[in-house]
């Protein structure tokens, strides 16, 4: 009988088992729930500068970069009329890098920092957030931003553009403040782990929050605010050469993730062919006289050696028959070039900017032309120029590529031409030559500078075109009624499926939602 | 906390039992037991003593020998499954032997049957307030379905399965009782023995390519066979399904969906040994027709092909034609051979059984074969008087090979490759992929032939199942039962992208190996009361039980891409490999009980609770109790006079069943990023620190009458489950809230039904008998809310093809369709554009109307036999339910259907313009001609709404058996029978495309999934077995 009660007993007890450890197996062990600030940074860094290029595929269309040759509606016939594919993501990169990939990580990296008075990271860190706003207004104009980042909301309303812009300046200023400290926990080494781009080198962060500043200030440029002075004065303090370029590099060590957006590899591009119109601005059609020696290290001629481009009227490669069509960006015909060396940003560990000292020159030229100091805007923009020339040299070298660098001799017959330095500097010599400095890579910027300009607006001095050359499609997509793009939709999975009160509130669910002006382009 | 205080109760109440009675002399009770009708002997009938644990089984001649029996007035009661049990009484002398005859009268499915129930109890069927159904093993084995899953299709009223495909080893997914839910699992829980059975699909969430959303297949260009099919059919001994939460409740949380209670074969006195087997031919016949006039669209520019479109001139007269498909398909081709030996010590106390089975199937599709071997054993002891001990272990291996499926697998290369070229000459002359197009190898559709020779899918699967189980009866008035299970298996996943395929190309090839641990461990303690009479005419029987589980998977992935050499099949071949592992626990802690009172045998009204305690939900909110009530009234017994015309019970039930979420539900996490330079950011998945479990809340009524001494029985339910604060996975919000998915609480769905089984045996001769059984299924289930009213919910693997996707929103169907369809105006008139003629598209997800569930479907099962001879077959009809026939669309997009021949009439699209005029009492009717051929958006845009195919409808003959069972003694044998057989033979249906019951996605994905998307799926082929069975 005793064993009959043990046997009872010794059931009972297992039935009393304790429980509270025993459930507790539900923190995820095949990921951390949080990490050393530093260890935030690379991801944030990374989607910084290869972001703008992914949603660069549709916005390369509107400022015609590049157009597809793929012969399905989109991208050509959507974006390439300056539409939008309905009911898609693209041209949306940007909206998930701000508010999730930087979002919720970048707020707990900032936090951190600030508690352990890390100021060169915190530093970084706001000027990471300004840069998500001012990417997103540039292109979506209304965002959300006082109550973004909150996960008890399901409704968010639209800020507008102008509030945008305040928020972006209040954070540059902070963020200059702070990247000047050397108190606290400021560590070089310690920002470097997560800094691949300065090796934690805050000075250099410093140059990019002016350069940021100044870019923002000069968007002004149609507004009775707009103060020239400012802006060059931001420029000055920002880099002073090439080798203060922001640029990061691809370790090519993870398949695709951390390859070039734009190398062979990737595979985004190869149906994508150089426009007409980037052809004419350097085949010496658009600056008589001077053909640019950049043109073969940037652009693709076809199998005969001549430099054509499409017409974005046309579908496909249009008139241009087999043998005459374009070879792709990385200098093969048709889907070549697997494997191979590519050129310019087209290769798989060429390094991507996020923002050049060439870039900044000709933000300067500009600033300077308005306010009427032509030897400024000259010497500025000639820098622009020749820097620009140096910056295509140093990206066909990036994976020793090693195509015939562009010599001194080239590049000083080039400046030396007057279609090119003139004696009289216009707008449309500044604002053209910018595009080509910022072809390929600084889509954000380069739609900017020609919304700004109204895309077709005519040089006051010269009466040129500031684009010269620029002609918006004939056909423009349907629902545009008539009307140029000036924003991309939100984006629509994030959105038009989740937040309709907030998008109708800003009109933003009308069809031609996107030809609605942006507050920042408006006098 | 609260669990503390129940187990002292249980320890108390354990402790409190009174002693045994003294001491006293025994006897020994001899006897036989035979089938009434028959008089054949009976084996593995229990004898019992009443208020004692004494026992014995009968042998294989039907006698019994129980010793030790305590002198005195005794009863006698027998429990066999089948047969109505008998108690008589007896009077058992101090020394010497009492002998006691049976004869034991079988019940078909009458009230006196014993039946199995949660907890694989044993209860007789009129004591039951809720809705269950039995399937005899030896049906299931003899539907001859590798997967046992596929057998139970239209033999339950409410069961519904779903195969993803016709590939052998494709996975199966089963429902009870319609979906409930949006996002999670709706499958029922899989009990053998008493222990739950792991019986997932493996999700291609674990795959290392997952990660990269150029390279995932998102469950859709992949399928693994959903686990439950490791287990022998062979092996069941009964299959009950516990309908819905009343029946199931005991289960706990897991059981929300039903449970499917399996127990398995057992040895038995004379049992031998018994040899079966099965040979099989399988064909498949459907193919859609395609056009032969137009050719591929040519470009005016590039040479060659640059797409397979066929947009294109006339085939010049006199162009060869291959029959591409026709040659594609081979012959399938099954064996199926088993073994056992079973038996039982003479006095019944030890029993064993021993079982080894082999399947192997080669599909109709080239390069597809499922193999499996079975191993089992079984025993049973009586150790002491109080003692039992039962263990059991089975192992299993199998090996599958499968091909890829949807728009990257052969039947849709097989379908778009030019007609007028030979797609069997899929190589060049330097043995690479021979290319037809110029759009490169990483864009153009592979070639059929190429594809399942060059890429691979391949899964094993060792898997042991062991249960240990104690029955302690020191008690008189009850009994202690432990059952500790282990359900441990290794899935070892070989996935081949072929550096020339589509899908490897991008990446110069690319192989993935996964390895997928899974070690699940379950006990489960019962205590159980037997029935204690309370006054003359009401007796208390009960239980309280605890069960605690274990459940760990991980998976090890590796994958390795850019292929040194292109046809060494090793990641050591591979240039870079990224890895990943996943690891998922969950552990459930539940205590229950349950109490019945029987009022005369007439009136049983049965109440349960069961609190759970889960690992997935946070702390404070991880405790639930949910309770469940239901009677059972035979009111022929209650009034006898209704007796003379028929029997008849009436049942109601009720039962609350909470359901938690999964694990890591609630806290988001960083991911390490493999973007440049690594470093940690989040998931897509924001936090939920308010995650509660959900509660589904369902009552079911129900009669079960019986006419002509139960020759003529109906059993009828209806029930009316909601689901409240469903957890809602994977659901969207704004990227404003700085991520991108929540797993929410706040949906809610409401589930209604009839479920009506009529059984019949209109003849019943010496000769020939014919016995029927019908079962009805109409099931409904609608979205009553979502979280945060958000408009819609959807799975995104389900969003597989064009812009339609299992989306639901409240008022609609759990099984609803939502896309990008035409633009209409309030008549309900296709908005076209004014500029070309063209009908308008919605830019976002919307509604109209289509309903994945069918009206009602029919399951009819007939069985004739004649002396030796008996036929049976299984008709499935359904009526109603939509199907997507993506695969329609898509070949009308590239131009190939029979409907794209008339591409050179003009004709306007019915509709009116989008002139601002469309809503006005006058629109603007289009009068825009188009000209197909020339306009070819008029394919390309055309809405995918227009191939989902409203109320599809079939008819079905799922088995028909014809055997023979041969004379006793024939050649030595006992119990030889053989058969022809043929599965899925015939389908007559209105659906156009190939074959109705598809899924587009695999069993892994949960909610309504991609059930009824029909996109490059192959259909079942039809089959013919043939075998025999027999015993020595």
């Amino acid at each position: 009988m005793k064993t009959r009660y043990a046997a009872i007993l010794v059931a009972s007890l297992s039935l009393s088992y304790g429980c509270s450890d025993y459930l507790d197996v539900n923190t995820n062990p095949n990921a951390p729930q949080t990490v050393t600030a530093n260890l935030y940074l690379p991801p944030m860094l990374h989607w910084m500068v290869t972001s703008p290029q992914y949603d660069g595929r549709f916005v390369g269309h509107y400022t015609q970069e590049w157009y597809s040759t793929s012969t399905a509606v989109s991208p050509e016939l959507t974006w390439g009329r300056m539409g939008y594919d309905p009911g898609s993501d693209n041209g949306a990169m940007q909206w998930r890098d701000v508010y999730w990939s930087l979002g919720q990580g970048l707020i707990d990296m900032n936090t951190k920092a600030q508690a352990e008075q890390r100021w060169d990271l915190l530093g970084v860190g706001l000027l990471l957030k300004a840069w998500g706003w001012q990417v997103l207004t540039d292109l979506h104009g209304e965002i959300i931003v006082k109550e973004a980042i909150d996960q008890s909301r399901t409704a968010f309303d639209y800020d507008t553009q102008e509030y945008a812009y305040q928020e972006i300046s209040r954070l540059l200023d902070s963020a200059i403040v702070l990247l000047q400290k050397t108190d606290g926990a400021v560590n070089q080494a310690y920002l470097a782990k997560g800094d691949h781009i300065y090796n934690g080198d805050r000075t250099k962060w410093l140059k990019v929050a002016y350069g940021m500043r100044a870019m923002m200030l000069n968007h002004y440029s149609n507004k009775a605010a707009y103060d020239p002075a400012a802006v060059i004065a931001d420029v000055d303090r920002s880099f002073a050469s090439n080798a203060d370029d922001a640029l990061l590099t691809y370790p090519n060590a993870n398949p695709f993730d951390d390859y070039n957006f734009w190398g062979r590899s990737r595979n985004n591009i190869t149906l994508y062919r150089q426009t007409q119109f980037i052809v004419n601005l350097m085949n010496g059609t658009q600056f008589p006289g001077a053909p640019d020696p950049r043109i073969s290290r940037m652009l693709s001629p076809a199998p005969d050696g001549v430099y054509r481009g499409l017409d974005p009227n046309l579908t496909g490669f249009g008139a241009l028959a087999t043998g005459v069509q374009p070879n792709n960006f990385f200098g093969y015909a048709g889907t070549g070039g697997l494997g191979l060396p590519g050129r310019y940003l087209f290769d798989d560990k060429a390094k991507i900017p996020l923002m050049t000292y060439s870039q900044l020159q000709f933000i300067k030229a500009e600033a300077a032309l308005r306010m009427g100091d032509q030897a400024t805007a000259l010497a500025a923009y000639t820098n622009g120029i020749s820097s620009h020339i140096d910056f295509v040299n140093a990206r066909n070298l990036d994976n020793n590529q090693s195509p015939p660098q562009i010599t001194a001799t080239e590049k000083a017959n080039f400046l030396a031409s007057p279609s090119i330095v003139p004696a009289t500097l216009t707008l449309s010599h500044i604002m053209s030559q910018k595009y080509i400095a910022q072809w390929a890579w600084g889509h954000n910027e380069l739609w900017m500078d020609m919304r700004r300009y109204h895309y077709t607006d005519v040089d006051p001095v010269s009466g040129t075109e500031i684009f010269r050359g620029f002609t918006a499609p004939t056909t423009l997509y349907g629902a545009n009624g008539g009307q140029l793009v000036q924003r991309i939709r939100p984006r629509y999975n994030s959105e038009y499926v989740w937040n309709v009160a907030g998008l109708n509130a800003i009109g933003g669910l009308a069809a031609d939602y996107h030809t609605k002006p942006l507050w920042i382009t408006l006098p | 906390m609260a669990l503390g205080r129940v187990m002292r109760f249980l320890a108390l109440t354990l402790l409190a039992c009174p002693a045994l009675a003294a001491g006293q002399g025994t006897g020994i009770i001899r006897g036989r037991i035979s089938d009434a009708a028959t008089g054949a002997p009976l084996a593995g009938v229990s004898v019992r003593v009443d208020g004692t644990t004494i026992g014995a089984l009968t042998n294989s001649d039907g006698t019994y020998t129980i010793t030790g029996a305590p002198a005195g007035s005794r009863v006698l009661s027998t429990r066999r499954l089948g047969y109505a049990p008998q108690r008589v009484a007896i009077t058992v002398p101090e020394t010497g032997g009492a002998t006691q005859d049976f004869a034991l009268g079988r019940v078909a499915t009458s009230l006196d049957e014993v039946v199995v129930t949660a907890l694989g109890q044993t209860a007789q069927q009129r004591s039951l307030g809720t809705a269950q159904q039995t399937v005899q093993g030896i049906t299931i084995a003899e539907t001859q379905r590798e997967n046992f899953v596929n057998a139970l299709q239209g033999r339950i009223a409410g069961v519904d399965v779903t195969s993803t495909s016709g590939i052998p080893g494709a996975s199966s997914s089963i429902t009870i009782r319609g979906i409930s839910s949006i996002s999670s699992s709706n499958q029922p829980l899989m009990i053998i023995d008493g222990l739950p059975m792991d019986n997932r699909t493996m999700n291609t969430g674990v795959l290392a390519s997952d990660n990269n959303s150029t390279q995932a297949f998102s469950n859709r260009g992949v399928d693994f066979t959903n686990r439950a099919s490791d287990l022998n059919p062979e092996d069941i001994e009964t299959l009950t399904v516990l309908k819905g939460p009343e029946a199931a409740a005991l289960y706990g949380i897991d059981a929300a969906s039903g449970a499917i209670v399996i127990t398995t074969k057992r040895g038995k006195a004379g049992g031998g040994l018994q040899y079966s087997n099965s040979f099989r031919i399988e064909k498949t016949g459907a193919k859609p027709e395609l056009q032969k006039v137009y050719g591929p669209t040519v470009s005016t520019t590039a040479a060659g092909l640059t797409s397979f479109s066929y947009f294109g001139v006339p085939y010049a007269p006199g162009t060869v034609f291959y029959d591409n498909v026709d040659g594609f398909f081979r012959t399938g081709s099954a064996q199926t051979h088993n073994l056992s030996f079973s038996g039982a010590t003479t006095d019944g106390r030890i029993n064993y059984r021993l079982a080894s089975s082999s399947d192997k199937t080669v599909g109709v599709v080239p390069s597809t074969d499922y193999s499996r071997i079975n191993l089992t054993g079984a025993s049973q002891a009586q150790v002491t008087s109080w003692l039992n001990t039962d263990v059991s272990m089975a192992y299993t291996y199998d090996n599958n090979d499968q091909v890829y499926k949807g728009d990257i697998g052969p039947l849709i290369g097989l379908l778009l490759w030019p007609q007028n070229d030979n797609a069997k000459n899929y190589l060049t002359a330097a043995g690479t992929r021979r290319l037809l197009t110029t759009l490169g190898a990483g864009t153009e559709q592979d070639n059929p032939y190429f594809n399942i020779a060059k890429n691979k899918i391949n899964a094993k699967t060792n898997r042991i199942m062991a249960n240990v189980g104690l029955t302690f009866t020191p008690i008189s008035w009850g009994n202690l039962k432990t059952n500790i299970g282990v359900d441990n298996y290794t899935n070892t996943n070989l996935i081949l992208r072929n550096p020339d395929s589509q899908v490897g190309n991008a990446f110069n090839g690319m192989l993935e190996l996964a390895d997928v641990l899974t070690r699940n461990i379950n006990v489960q303690t019962l205590l159980n009361f037997n029935s204690h009479q309370l006054s003359k005419s009401l007796s208390i029987s009960g239980l309280v039980g605890n069960a605690i589980s274990d459940y760990r998977t991980g998976a090890d992935a590796l994958k390795g891409q850019d292929f040194l050499d292109p046809n060494f099949v090793s990641i050591n071949n591979t240039n870079q490999r990224t890895s990943k592992t996943t690891l998922e626990q969950r552990r459930l802690i539940g205590a229950f009980a349950q109490a019945q009172l029987d009022f005369k045998d007439y009136l049983y009204i049965t109440g349960t609770g069961r609190n759970d305690w889960t690992s997935t939900i946070p702390k404070g909110a991880n405790s639930f109790f949910y309770p469940g009530i239901n009677s059972s009234f035979i009111f022929s017994d209650a009034f006898p006079g209704i007796r003379r015309f028929m029997t008849g019970k009436l049942r109601a039930g009720y039962a609350a069943v909470g359901k938690d979420a999964r694990p890591y539900a609630y806290r988001p996490s960083l991911q390490y990023k493999t973007t440049s330079n690594g470093g940690y950011g989040y998931d897509f998945y924001g936090p939920n620190l308010a995650l509660k479990p959900e509660f589904k809340k369902s009552f079911e009524y129900g009669t079960e009458l019986g006419f002509l001494n139960d020759r003529l029985g109906l059993d009828a339910t209806i029930y009316r489950s909601t689901t409240r604060d469903q957890i809602v996975n994977d659901i969207r919000g704004s990227y404003a809230t700085g991520f991108v998915l929540f797993n929410l609480n706040g949906a809610s769905t409401r589930n209604t039904g009839l479920e009506l089984t009529l059984r019949g045996t209109p003849v019943l001769r010496n000769a020939f008998s014919w016995d029927f059984q019908m079962n009805f299924d109409r099931a409904r289930g609608k979205v009553l809310s979502l979280p945060h009213a958000l408009p819609e919910s959807y799975v995104s693997d389900t969003w597989l093809y064009g812009n339609v996707r299992n989306g639901t929103a409240p008022g609609l169907s759990t099984m609803s369709l939502t896309g990008m369809y035409y633009l209409r105006n309030n008549a309900g008139a296709i908005l076209i554009d004014p500029s070309n003629g063209i009908p308008l598209r919605s830019s976002i997800f919307i509604d109209r109307g289509y309903d994945r569930q069918p009206n009602y479907t029919i399951g009819l099962t007939n069985t004739f036999k004649h002396n030796r001879l008996s036929l049976d077959f299984l008709l499935d009809f359904r009526r109603g339910g939509d199907v997507f026939d993506a695969t329609d669309h898509y070949l009308t997009t590239h131009g190939l259907t029979m409907s794209t021949l008339n591409r050179n009439d003009p004709l306007v699209i019915p509709g009116v313009l989008k002139d601002g005029k469309e809503n006005s009492a006058t629109p603007t009717v289009n009068n825009i001609v188009i000209v197909p051929a020339v306009q070819t958006a008029y394919y390309t845009n055309m809405s995918e709404e227009l191939f989902i195919q409203k109320n599809v409808n079939w008819v079905r003959l799922r088995d028909i058996q014809l055997s023979y069972a041969l004379p006793e003694g024939f050649l030595g044998t006992k119990n030889a029978s053989a058969f022809v057989k043929g599965t899925d033979l015939f389908l007559r249906t209105n659906y156009r495309g190939l074959d109705p019951i598809v899924n587009g996605n695999s069993a892994a994905v949960g909610g309504s999934g991609g059930t009824g998307i029909d996109f490059g799926n192959f259909p079942m082929p039809r089959g013919f077995n043939f075998g025999f069975r027999m015993g020595l």
